[in-house]
């Protein structure tokens, strides 16, 4: 792992670091206890439902009873087990699965001719964030108001942070989980390390350091 | 400025693409007079007259960046202050 951490404020924690490559892992910014963790290791497979028209309710009521969450037609994370279903538009779901590689095929499925499904795991980078400081680093790109208190758990939103569209939700006191597409991953790994570098910042990713 | 969006809530209005006045029809090509310049007329008026008015206006606003939903927005064109908000899939008044 690549230790990049400094007490020299003025040091550029993203200094010799191609642009077009994903950083690699390790710490970056300030020593000591790290404020923000980052992690893409986990990647979990996707898809995304979206209701035909007149049918968003029984949509819902489908995936409830087949994925067993509490699931509502709004910007929410439920959350049951290794599934996540989160709103990101009316009638429109992105379900995230830790088990399922044909999840596209179960959620047909399951939700027959009253939604269109398309496999979304390519298409995304999950980037797990964790510490205390992770709303004092998202505040510096994101246009919405992250402050634990106003964004709860299970909170979601599908908006821009850095200039860069994002999907993300609350999934603990100090966790968040963020969906970036997967050709912005060196992109939004420099905003999380140059934004983040002051409240020292561990970043652990495939860990190639090529990755572009 | 902020916009509420009826799904996410209130958001940046950088969050949004703009497209202008929510109260026009457009005219119907099949009209009885379909070749009368009259019909013409019309479909020149809905593609390029606009009214600027100082006050409420009812226009459309993309969520581009958030929802991507059409949202038909009620605003006061003096202050930027706005009276309501729909989606534009839910047939109806703003306010
Ligand atoms: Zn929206």
């Amino acid at each position: 792992m690549a230790d990049r951490s400094s007490h020299d404020p003025l040091h550029d924690p993203l200094a010799g670091i191609a642009f077009d490559r994903v950083p690699p892992a390790g710490a970056y910014g300030a020593a000591g206890e790290p404020g923000v963790g980052v992690s893409t290791a986990e990647e979990p497979f996707i898809a995304l439902a979206v209701a035909r028209q007149g049918h968003a309710a029984s949509v819902v009521e489908r995936l409830r009873r087949a994925l067993g969450v509490e699931l509502a037609d709004r910007p929410h994370a439920a959350i049951e087990g290794g599934t996540t279903v989160v709103g990101t538009a009316p009638g429109r779901f992105l379900v995230l699965s830790r088990s399922e590689p044909d999840l596209a095929g179960t959620l047909r499925a399951v939700l027959g001719t009253e939604a269109a499904v398309t496999e979304q795991g390519d298409g995304y980078v999950t980037f797990d964030l964790s510490g205390p400081r992770v709303p004092d680093l998202l505040a510096k790109g994101a246009l919405v108001d992250l402050d634990p208190l106003v964004f709860r758990v299970g909170d979601a939103a599908t908006t821009v942070i850095a200039h860069i569209g994002v999907t993300l939700w609350r999934t603990g006191e100090t966790s968040y989980r963020l969906l970036v597409a997967r050709s912005l991953e060196a992109a939004f790994t420099r905003f999380l390390i140059a934004s983040g570098a002051e409240y020292g910042l561990r970043l652990e990713n495939q860990g190639s350091g090529g990755r572009g | 400025m902020r916009i509420p969006c009826p799904y996410c809530g209130e958001r940046d209005a950088h969050e949004f693409s703009y497209l202008g006045d929510a109260t026009l029809v457009r005219p119907d090509p099949a009209a009885v007079d379909a070749q009368d310049s009259a019909l013409a007329d019309r479909f020149h008026d809905y593609v390029y007259l606009r009214d600027n008015p100082a006050g409420a206006h009812r226009e459309w606003w993309y969520h581009a960046n958030g929802c991507r939903q059409w949202v038909r927005v009620t605003r006061d064109t003096r202050n930027h202050a706005i009276a309501g908000a729909s989606l534009a899939r839910e047939p109806g008044d703003a306010a």
